[in-house]
Formats: structure tokens, sequence, C-alpha cells
């Protein structure tokens, strides 16, 4: 049976246009008319959106918060790439290559924490840093550092580095696995030959091992980007809502709090262009200074 | 010459391996164990376990805390915009995957960009689209928006399942006479049922977890998914201190994640590494 032209377009434009107006509307036009709004000064009553071209973004290079939001951010997304690549890293070489009778337990649990909500993830850690009951404190003062113990997420300089740990916690099985599956494609006859020349372990990781994992690493960093700079407010926002004073404030909570809470919804419509802007920056940076000729042997 | 691994190598290796599972595993478990101890066991022996078990503290967060409503909510959301993400994504994915037509790499290339834009610059005017359409504060309003969200990873999933069936029973089905619909509702959905039910699970954790839409686009206490719910169980017990009513609801939220992954542990773990890779 041949079809004809017009039965081939009708089928064809049941199966994307439905579909793609859906996209269209729930995301396209979304991002769009954000952008269109950052040139507003709006509190949400829509009779009265007023047009103040760059008056918004004017207002967020002299808004104090906005380093802080930036900075916040940027530290996370080190501190996660560095927390999350070494321990993903060394995990990933143990169980692919020590021939550790166990390695799927670990493989279950280590994943495990990568399918559990953000606000289960956040509320149990907020209650292991609790000052009076939480692991963190009781564990200090059992190892008898009683004067190290704190208000993890009450103080303004530890509250920050306090969400590192939860962060890394729940990424570090995903990013493992991508690692394993790397590995585990490297032909054994590498190593093989490298045992021959008399190469140790070390040598084995740093000469054959990583090059040749290295598609998977830039993957995973640039996912880790990407992921914390869309969206580390999350856990920011169920674990500290950007305090104490501002000080875990990064550029999506601090977008929500205008946009939602203070209802200035044209200066949060800014933030999240800023927010657009610096995540396409950073991965373009990222992904031309990981360009690496591909390593073949 | 091989070179053996050493005794105390392997022991070495295991030290990490055992202290991260310890890291993993203990605090999950102690929330579970603190959902069946009562408050004042919490605060004499936080991290031990339970003298009795008892139900209290799940019948006060099921009764008292609307839990049973936003465990409802967040079925229907959940059940909802996984059958809407299908609906949405199956037709397009096989259209992608296998019809000719002028814009096909782009339209492509369009859906897939999406999942690396941060979205949070959309949730604002989404916001007051969804004002506009009624369907603020509305669960069927959030499945529909978690839909969408979920477009471009389940279309990436489904077109590269779709990509494995082979094109011969297509073609011998088309000259048996029957019609394109049939072919993609009888032949093509059928075949890539692996990648629908990956896919399907998926989406599922994706939306009984998330927190931060329903946040933005749900506002009366009767319209709280169990994210939300547990959210203010969480900011009222900085005040009343009841920590067993918290850690009962918390189970309640992550006891069929782990049936889930319990039963599809491997689908899970290749669907998440796969929509990863996609970079």
């Amino acid at each position: 049976m041949v079809q004809s032209k017009k039965q081939r377009y009708l089928f064809l434009a049941f199966c994307l246009v439905p579909t793609f107006l859906m996209f269209a509307l729930f995301t396209l036009y979304p991002l769009v008319n954000g952008l269109y709004y950052s040139f507003f000064q709006w509190s949400g009553s829509s009779s009265v959106a007023e047009f103040t071209g760059f008056d918004n973004y004017r207002k967020l290079f002299n808004d104090e918060i906005i380093p802080a939001t930036i900075w916040h951010d940027y530290f996370l997304v080190i501190t996660k790439i560095i927390g999350i690549m070494i321990l993903a890293t060394f995990f990933a070489v143990a169980l692919t290559q020590m021939r550790i009778k166990e390695a799927p337990f670990y493989r279950i649990v280590f994943f495990f924490p990568n399918i559990m909500s953000v606000v289960v993830i956040g509320i149990l850690w907020m209650f292991i840093y609790n000052p009076s009951l939480g692991l963190v404190n009781s564990g200090l003062e059992f190892l008898g550092l009683g004067e190290w113990t704190k208000a993890w997420l009450g103080n303004e300089k530890w509250a920050l580095p306090s969400l590192v740990l939860p962060s890394v916690w729940a990424g570090i099985g995903l990013f493992m696995l991508m690692l394993m599956g790397g590995i585990s494609n490297i032909s054994k006859s590498y190593y093989e030959a490298a045992e021959i020349d008399g190469a140790n372990g070390w040598q084995q990781f740093w000469k054959i091992t990583l090059p040749l994992v290295w598609p998977q690493i830039k993957i995973s960093i640039l996912y880790i980007i990407i992921t914390t700079l869309n969206g580390s407010f999350i856990i920011v926002q169920v674990m500290t809502k950007g305090g104490p004073n501002n000080a875990t404030h990064v550029m999506g909570s601090y977008l929500y709090e205008e946009a939602f809470v203070k209802y200035n919804f044209g200066y949060g419509a800014t933030i999240g262009v800023m927010i657009l802007v610096l995540s396409l920056i950073t991965v373009l940076i990222m992904q031309y200074f990981m360009r690496r000729e591909k390593v073949e042997y | 010459m091989k070179r053996k691994q050493g005794f105390w190598t392997k022991i070495g290796v295991r030290i990490p391996l055992v202290l991260w599972s310890l890291a993993v595993l203990y605090p999950i478990l102690w929330m579970i164990l603190g959902a069946f101890k009562s408050n004042a066991e919490i605060y004499a022996n936080p991290w031990g376990l339970p003298d009795s078990f008892s139900f209290g503290n799940f019948i006060d967060a099921w009764s008292n805390y609307n839990i049973d409503i936003s465990v409802f909510n967040s079925l229907i959301v959940t059940g909802l915009g996984a059958l809407l993400t299908l609906v949405m994504a199956i037709p397009t994915a096989y259209a992608l995957e296998r019809l000719r037509f002028r814009g096909n790499r782009l339209l492509f290339t369009l859906y897939i960009s999406a999942m690396m834009i941060p979205m949070v610059l959309g949730w604002i005017p989404l916001f007051f689209l969804l004002m506009q359409l009624n369907l603020l504060d509305n669960i069927f309003g959030l499945a529909i928006v978690y839909a969408v969200s979920q477009l471009p990873f389940s279309i990436f999933v489904l077109t590269s399942f779709m990509a494995t069936i082979p094109k011969s029973l297509e073609e011998a089905a088309a000259i048996d006479g029957m019609s394109p619909y049939k072919i993609l509702w009888k032949i093509i959905t059928p075949l890539s049922m692996t990648g629908i039910i990956t896919v399907t699970i998926m989406n599922m954790i994706q939306f009984w977890n998330e927190y931060f839409m329903a946040l933005i686009f749900l506002q009366s206490e009767n319209n709280y998914t169990l994210a939300l719910a547990i959210d203010y169980i969480s900011n009222e017990t900085q005040y009343t201190n009841s920590w067993g009513t918290l850690f009962a609801s918390l189970v309640i939220a992550i006891v069929p994640v782990i049936i889930l992954y319990a039963i599809f542990q491997r689908r899970i773990v290749k669907g998440m590494t796969e929509g990863a890779i996609k970079g």
C-alpha cells in the first residue's frame, strides 16, 4: 500500500504537532518570556507591569548580594567536583579492578541516595547537623573534640561548607557508575602489557585508566556543573532557605526569594537571565579547557 | 609475570568502601528507626535502637498533618504526569527516529538541548501562564508541567530504544495494509516496552520526589504533594520538636522509592547513567 502524500503529512502532524505545542507553550514560551520580563518592573498584578529598560540589570550589578550568590554557587560547583570526582574515581577503580567479591553490594548502596528526594536528603542532613541531637556533634564529642561542635547550619562561616557533604553524599553513586562503565571498556591487554613493563598500580592508573576514561570524567564534570548551577537552590531552600544572613544564598534561591516571596517578578527574571548566561558560559569554557585529543594506544 | 594483589591492599581498599557504605546506610536506617521511637526516646537516645516499635508517629503524621491528602495528591501527580509524558513522547520519538522530514535533526536537537537549559528562568512566566489557564494551585496543572519538563529526557531515551527495532517489521506490516497509526500502536509501542518502562520508572521517581516546582505552583495545603507536606512538617518541627512525626513522614515518602529500586535497580541505574551521558 502506498500512502498518499496527504496521509503521510497527516500522520507526521499527528506525531509531532500536539507534543510540540505543549513543549512550546510550557518550555519555550516561558524561557523567552522570562527574558522579556527582565526589562519590566512588575509586582505580579497584571495591569501595572512597567517597562524600565535595563534598570533591573543596573540593579543586578549594584546588588551586594548578587556577587555573594554567584560565589556560593561556584563554591558548591568546585567543592562538589573535587569531592565527587576523587571519591567516585577511587570507588570505581576499586570496584572494577580489585576483584572484590561484594562489589555489587557497594554499587547498589552507593547509588541509592541518587534517587532520594532532595527534601528527604535535606531534612535528614539537617538532623545530622542538629546542634544538640545530631550525629556530627555527638561524633565530635565522642572523639573528645567537644570544642569543635557548633550549630553548623546556623553559623555564617560553616553553613555553606556544610551543604557540600549532603551533595557529595547524594551524588557519588551516579558518577561512580559512569566511570565504572568507562573502565570496564578498557581492554585488559593494556594492563597486561604494563605489568610486563613493570608499571606499578599507580603508574597504571595515571597512564592507562585516567587517559582512557577521560571522556567519562569530562561528561561527569560537565554534568556536575550543569546540575549544580541549575539545581543547587533546591537543597539550599530545604536546609537553610539562604540563611543565616544570606550566607548560603545561591543564585536560584535568591531568584525564588525575590520573585515568589517579595514579588519582584521583573528582578527575579533578571536573575534568571544571569543564571542562564553564566551556566552557558561556564559549560562552554569548561568544554574548551577539557578538550583533549582522544587517546589511543 | 602476574603480580598478585596483596592481602593488605585488599583490606586497605575495603576500609573506605565499608566506611562509605556506613555513611550511606546508617542515616537512612536510623531515620527509619526514628520513625518508630517516641519523642522522649529520640532525645534520650537519638542514634540507637528503639525500645519498642510503635506506630504512633505514623498515625500522627497521617491524620494530624494531612499526609493522607498529600500522598493522594502525589500519587495523582506521579501517575498522571508519567502517563502524559508517554502520550506526548512516544509518537514524537517515533517520528524523530523513523520518519524522514525536513527539520528532523533540528527538532531533535531542540528537544535535547532543553535538558541542559536552566528552567528557573522559565518558572516565573510559567507561574503567570498557569494562573491565566486556571491551573495554578492545581495538581493537574502541576502534572502537565511535570510531564513537559521530562519530555526531552523521555524522547531521548525512547528514540535510542526505537532505533534498535528492525525496520523490516514495519515494512512488512505496511505492505499488509496496516495504517501508520496502527503500526505505531500495535508494533512499535509493544516492541519498545523495555524503553517505555525504563522511562516511566525514571519519570515516576522524579515526579514523586520533585519539590521546587510544587513549591512555586501549589499554594493551598489541600493541594500539597508529599514533598511539600514534609517540608511543612520540617518547618513546624523547629518549634514543636516532634521529630518522630517528621521521620514517619520521611519514611512514607521514601518507601515507594525503595520498593521501585529493589525491583528495577538495573533499569534505574541504566536510565540515569544514559540520561547523564547525553552531555
